[in-house]
C-alpha cells in the first residue's frame, strides 16, 4: 500500500498519516489530487478531470502536477 | 492501595512519577520517594500525603532495605512503583525480598532487565524480528577510530545506560566519548545513524506473556534533551506487533516504554526502557490507565487488554510553578520526610 493511501484527510485540507504522526497543510488543489490518487486515478485521469473542472489548458497543468507529483515523492508519499 | 511512587523531579527533565500519581490518585493513596529535596513533587499536597527521602541507589541494598522497613512500619505502604534507572536494578535484583517485607512490586526479571540492555538489543531484536542499527561497543578511543574507519559521519555515541549524542566527525565522536565514559563509565555504544521519524510506545506486560495496555505517539516538539512538548497519538500496527511480541518472548512483568525509528523502509529498534516514559499520564487521559494496571497485576486482578485508543489527540506539556514555605524544604532536609 502506497503512504499516500493511508492520509486521513479533514475539512481544514490537513492530511494526517495516523501511522508516522506526520501531517501536511495542502491547499485545496491539492487535497483534490490527494483524493484523487486515494481513489487510484492516475496521473492522467488527474490532469483530465481538473483540465475540465478548472477550464485550463493540459500542458499548463501538466507541469504543476508533475511538480505536485515529485514532491509527493520527496516526503515519501509516493514511491 | 496506599502505594509510594518514586521520580519526583517535574522540572525540564520531568520524571514518571507526578504523571504516575496524577493517573492513581483517583482510587490510591500515595506517598513519595525522592531521592533530593529540591524535587518539585514532594511540595505538592495534591499530588502525595508525604514523602520520604531514600538513600541513593549508590549505596546499596542494605540502605534500601533499612529505610523501607521504617516507611513500612511508619506508613503501611503496600506497593512500590519505581519509575528512575537508577534506582531499578536494586528493586529489580531484591524484588523478592522486598515482596517479602509485604511490599508489592510489578517489575521485569533480572535476566529480562538485562536482555533489553543497549549492548544486548541487538539479540532481542532479532528475535522480535526487528532491525538494529549496527551499533559496536568499544572502551577506547582506539576503538573508536578504527571504526569511524569503515562507518560514515554521522554516528551515535552512547552511555549503556544514560546519554546519547550526534558526533558529525570524529573530534565530537572523541568528546562525546569522553564525555559519557567520565559521568557513566564504559562500555560506550558507537551506533549508525538511522534516518526516519522516531516513534513511542508505552505498554504494560502482565508477566504471563500478555500485553495488557499500549499506547503509540509520535513526538511533534521537543526540548533540547528529546524531551516531549507536544505529541500526537498514532496507531502504528507493526509497532503494536514488535510490543506484543516483546512480552511474548520474554513474558515481560510492568511498564516499559519502546523507542524506535520509523522510514519508508523498515522500523528500527533504538531503545527499551523498563519504565514509564514521563508522558505516561497521556495514555490515562486517553483511557489506559496502565499505572492503575499495573497496580491490578500485583494483586492479580483480571485485566481486559486495552490496546485500542483514539485516533488525532494530542498531548501537550507545559510548566507550572507554585509557592511553598522555606521550612518544609529544611523540615525534609533535616527529618528526611515531609
Amino acid at each position: 500500500m502506497k503512504v499516500i493511501e493511508e492520509l486521513v484527510l479533514d475539512e481544514n485540507n490537513v492530511a494526517f498519516h495516523p501511522m508516522m504522526g506526520n501531517s501536511y497543510q495542502l491547499n485545496p488543489i491539492a487535497k483534490e489530487i490527494v483524493s484523487a490518487i486515494k481513489q487510484s486515478k492516475s496521473k492522467d485521469e488527474i490532469l483530465q478531470e481538473l483540465s475540465l473542472k478548472y477550464d485550463v489548458a493540459k500542458e499548463e497543468l501538466f507541469i504543476d502536477i508533475s511538480d505536485f507529483f515529485a514532491k509527493l515523492k520527496v516526503y515519501g508519499l509516493l514511491s | 492501595m496506599k502505594v509510594a511512587v518514586s521520580g519526583l523531579n517535574n522540572t525540564d527533565n520531568p520524571a514518571p512519577g507526578i504523571p504516575v500519581i496524577k493517573s492513581l490518585q483517583d482510587k490510591n493513596e500515595l506517598i513519595g520517594f525522592a531521592y533530593d529535596p529540591n524535587e518539585p513533587g514532594s511540595f505538592m499536597p495534591s499530588m502525595v500525603k508525604r514523602t520520604y527521602l531514600m538513600p541513593y541507589p549508590s549505596l546499596g541494598y542494605q540502605e534500601l532495605k533499612t529505610r523501607l522497613l521504617e516507611i513500612k512500619e511508619k506508613e503501611g505502604i503496600e506497593a512500590i512503583i519505581p519509575n528512575l534507572d537508577a534506582e531499578l536494578p536494586l528493586y529489580i535484583k531484591y524484588q523478592k525480598e522486598i515482596e517479602d517485607m509485604g511490599i508489592k512490586l510489578c517489575l521485569p526479571s533480572h535476566k529480562n532487565f538485562e536482555l533489553r540492555n543497549k549492548n544486548k538489543l541487538d539479540t532481542l531484536s532479532k528475535q522480535l524480528n526487528i532491525t538494529y542499527p549496527k551499533t559496536y561497543e568499544i572502551s577506547s578511543v582506539a576503538e573508536l577510530e578504527k571504526i569511524t574507519e569503515k562507518s560514515d559521519f554521522p554516528l551515535m555515541v552512547k552511555g549503556n545506560y544514560y546519554k546519547a549524542y550526534m558526533a558529525h566527525n570524529l573530534e565530537s565522536a572523541i568528546e562525546s566519548f569522553y564525555k559519557i565514559s567520565n559521568e557513566w563509565g564504559f562500555p560506550i555504544l558507537i551506533q549508525e545513524v538511522v534516518q526516519g521519524e522516531e516513534i513511542n510506545l508505552v505498554g504494560v506486560g502482565d508477566g504471563k506473556g500478555e500485553l495488557k495496555g499500549a499506547v503509540a505517539i509520535k513526538k511533534l516538539t521537543t526540548t533540547q534533551i528529546g524531551k516531549i512538548w507536544t505529541g500526537v497519538t498514532i496507531q502504528n500496527e507493526r509497532l503494536m506487533q514488535i510490543a506484543k511480541d516483546f512480552v511474548s518472548q520474554t513474558a515481560w512483568k510492568g511498564p516499559f516504554e519502546l523507542e524506535c525509528m520509523i522510514n519508508q523502509k523498515d522500523i528500527y529498534m533504538i531503545e527499551i526502557n523498563p519504565r514509564f516514559p514521563a508522558w505516561v499520564y497521556f495514555a490515562t487521559e486517553l483511557g489506559v490507565n496502565l499505572p492503575q494496571m499495573v497496580l491490578d497485576i500485583m494483586q492479580e486482578k483480571e485485566i481486559k487488554p486495552l490496546l485500542e485508543y483514539p485516533q488525532n489527540k494530542m498531548y501537550v506539556r507545559y510548566t507550572g510553578e507554585f509557592v511553598t514555605d522555606f521550612t518544609d524544604f529544611m523540615k525534609l532536609l533535616s527529618t528526611k520526610e515531609l
